[in-house]
């Protein structure tokens, strides 16, 4: 509900699994390298068929291996910067690489999502969850006048007198602590 | 020997330039229209491209470059013809080629280049979009922003531009490789501007407004019972306390 303008078809937790799309861009990518190609495909293919996906409110994981498994789970609200990478081969096939920045001491991209067709929804998608992208503060800052704090400050007072009263009072006739329950 | 009016040349360029261009946009996919700013509260997204300064700083660039390179190429060329001119009249058209296609090929790419750039700014974040083959586009909110450094050599200040490097946290950004780096890093690279003091100061009353120290702390947005009451509720607590009152002058 918060990101309803414009794309409102889109919704970032359908996606799970990369698209098919992606191997083929595998394939050929790793046909580029020549000789090396079964050295490259390989790791590659075991990529593409373990990698899932999960977008939740929060954020989002990614997980993928065979043997290594690894699993990363990324806050919307720390990413640092989002980068959202095309060549020309994963243009020619509707591809890109967004690439994911928490403000972890390395430069290398924390999380990349790869094999997304509605890279850009989903790049405004995440870049809407960002801090700063959307207008929150002016909330805070509405609330909180001093002389607000000020009438609070008293009535709480009066409130803890009449109450230290209520209990002298009930307490001095015969039963002490007939009903505990109304002031817990 | 036909001279062929300057203004003639420059309209068969552009026409050419602009084939390619078509080339570029249709078959190899770059985006024709700058990139759009959605999916937030944006307002007032302005997209603009490097200063013109930017593109004579880079052809300053090429044609320093060009002297060089086809200086060293013709003096060989010279030399191999004096010493044996029979190799030497073979090998012309291709020294020619050597000569003139790296040129021809730099210098649409630099406009390539240029027409590629684009940058946007909103009121809280800022795209950028750089690259032919391989197209990059960075996006940071001014929140994530740590710091701004605007670097301006010599040549750059005779044209006017400047290179502004906004900076997220973390660390690793701008390596041995430099620029290379600094293109999917902690950073954003805004090459050959001349409004820097313009983003400079918007950042600044950015900075003023926030209240966060930009890290992914979210205090600042989403609770603001640390700030105290609202209205509604020093009203509640004031019933609450004539209830009381109440029951005890009964």
């Amino acid at each position: 509900m918060q990101s309803d303008e414009g794309h409102a078809d889109f919704d970032a937790t359908k996606i799970t699994r990369p698209d098919p799309a992606l191997f083929r861009y595998y394939v050929l990518s790793s046909l580029l390298t020549g000789p090396l190609t079964p050295f490259v495909l390989i790791p590659l293919w075991c990529r593409y068929i373990t990698l899932r996906y999960k977008f939740d409110d929060s954020g989002v994981s990614m997980r993928w291996g065979v043997l290594f498994r690894r699993e990363v789970y990324l806050t919307y609200r720390r990413l640092q910067d989002i980068h959202l990478t095309r060549n020309i081969l994963q243009r020619w096939m509707g591809l890109a690489k967004i690439s994911l920045q928490t403000a972890s001491g390395s430069s290398q991209a924390e999380g990349v999502i790869e094999g997304v067709l509605e890279a850009e929804e989903l790049r405004d998608f995440l870049y809407s969850k960002m801090r700063g992208a959307k207008d929150t503060t002016t909330t805070a800052n509405s609330s909180g006048h001093p002389e607000d704090q000020a009438r609070a400050t008293a009535a709480l007072e009066d409130i803890r007198d009449a109450l230290q009263e209520l209990v002298r009072q009930s307490a001095a006739p015969d039963q002490p602590a007939s009903e505990p329950g109304d002031q817990s | 020997m036909i001279l062929v009016p300057e203004k003639a040349i420059l309209r068969a360029s552009q026409w050419c330039y602009r084939g390619i261009w078509g080339l570029f946009t249709q078959y190899m996919l770059v985006p024709d229209v700058p990139p759009s700013l959605s999916g937030a509260d944006d307002q007032q997204v302005t997209a603009f491209r490097p200063a013109d300064g930017f593109l004579s700083y880079l052809k300053l660039f090429f044609w320093i470059g060009l002297f060089l390179f086809d200086g060293i190429v013709f003096i060989l060329w010279i030399v191999l013809l004096v010493n044996a001119w029979k190799i030497g009249l073979i090998l012309t058209p291709l020294i020619w080629a050597i000569m003139i296609i790296p040129d021809i090929v730099a210098y649409i790419a630099i406009h390539l280049r240029y027409d590629t750039t684009w940058y946007v700014l909103s009121d809280r974040s800022m795209r950028m979009r750089r690259g032919i083959w391989i197209i990059h586009e960075t996006t940071i909110t001014y929140e994530n922003i740590q710091n701004i450094s605007i670097r301006q050599g010599p040549i750059q200040r005779h044209f006017g531009i400047t290179d502004v490097v906004v900076d997220t946290a973390g660390g690793g950004a701008t390596g041995k490789h430099g620029e290379s780096q600094t293109v999917l890093g902690h950073s954003g690279l805004l090459e050959g501007v001349s409004n820097s003091e313009e983003i400079r100061s918007l950042l600044l009353t950015k900075w003023q407004d926030s209240r966060s120290g930009g890290l992914g702390d979210e205090t600042d947005t989403d609770h603001p019972s640390a700030s105290g009451f609202t209205t509604e509720q020093v009203g509640l607590l004031e019933d609450v306390r004539n209830l009381a009152v109440r029951l005890v002058s009964r």
